[in-house]
């Protein structure tokens, strides 16, 4: 029979042991959004290995996909600062060269201004202030329309 | 002698890198297709790199030379197939290949090649 306080000890350990692999699972998620459209949501900070860890999950998604755009959503990054610029533009560089069209979507005014003073223009590569306006590119460069007409499905009674 | 073939398929000149492949043997297809391109000319060039595993910075540097050569010479130049692992590897030897179009696939190189989407892009960065 262990202490009371050993047994509340294991406990802490285990549950931050899942919580460490929850997070790791967390950190790439890379979203198929559409036949051929990749999505990556960048959140939080990044650093060195994490831009490693992305950079190859997002290469192996495209060769196993095949897809031919990615939207990175850079929305949820709190700090962008040089080592991000340099991150991200890494990280477009090898997906281009898998030949995919790269995307950087989620800039607010405050993101595109320090970029700007970081003296990081992003040249050549497209930008967007939402997925939304993203992924509406990518699908002009695919050659899809999204039309409105009334909906198949009672949303109320499905 | 080079170890990479270059064969012609639909007018457009198909380099398949060999796995092995060595410093003489990229500077030798470069060469090769130089000769190919001077004597008879062709509609693109696909440089398929599918079976490539490790790349050194010479390679890289070869590679961007012949497609800027290419298409000096009037052919776009895809590279198709490399291997995430060589993205990774030629991003971080600094080799953007930029102005060179990237496929997926050799399959999605030609189909880029055939339909012309190529030209348009040379110069792109």
């Amino acid at each position: 029979m262990k202490e009371p306080v050993e047994q509340t000890r294991a406990q802490m350990v285990d549950h931050m042991e899942v919580q460490r692999k929850t997070i790791s699972e967390l950190q790439t998620p890379v979203i198929q959004v559409w036949e051929g459209i990749l999505a990556l949501p960048i959140v939080g900070t990044v650093d060195s290995a994490r831009a490693q860890q992305m950079t190859e999950a997002l290469l192996d998604r495209i060769t196993a996909t095949g897809a031919s755009v990615v939207l990175l959503d850079i929305t949820a990054v709190p700090t962008v600062d040089t080592a991000f610029a340099k991150h991200l533009i890494e990280t477009i560089a090898a997906a281009r060269l898998l030949g995919t069209d790269v995307m950087v979507v989620g800039l607010t005014t405050h993101t595109a201004l320090t970029l700007v003073h970081l003296g990081v223009d992003l040249e050549g590569v497209v930008t967007r202030t939402t997925m939304a306006k993203g992924l509406e590119l990518a699908f002009d460069r695919l050659g899809l329309a999204v039309v409105r007409r009334a909906p198949l499905v009672d949303v109320a009674h499905p | 002698m080079s170890r990479i073939p270059v064969i012609r398929v639909e007018d457009v000149l198909i380099a398949t890198v060999i796995e092995d492949v060595t410093d003489s043997d990229a500077v030798a297809l470069q060469s090769e297709l130089g000769h190919q391109l001077e004597a008879r000319g062709a509609k693109g060039v696909l440089i398929d790199l599918s079976v490539v595993g490790i790349v050194d910075s010479f390679l890289g540097r070869v590679l961007a030379v012949v497609a800027t050569m290419s298409r000096l010479l009037g052919a776009p130049t895809v590279i198709a197939g490399i291997q995430p692992a060589v993205a990774v590897t030629l991003v971080e030897l600094g080799v953007r290949l930029t102005g060179v179009r990237t496929a997926l696939t050799s399959d999605a190189g030609m189909r880029m090649l055939r339909e012309g989407r190529v030209g348009r892009h040379v110069g792109r960065r």
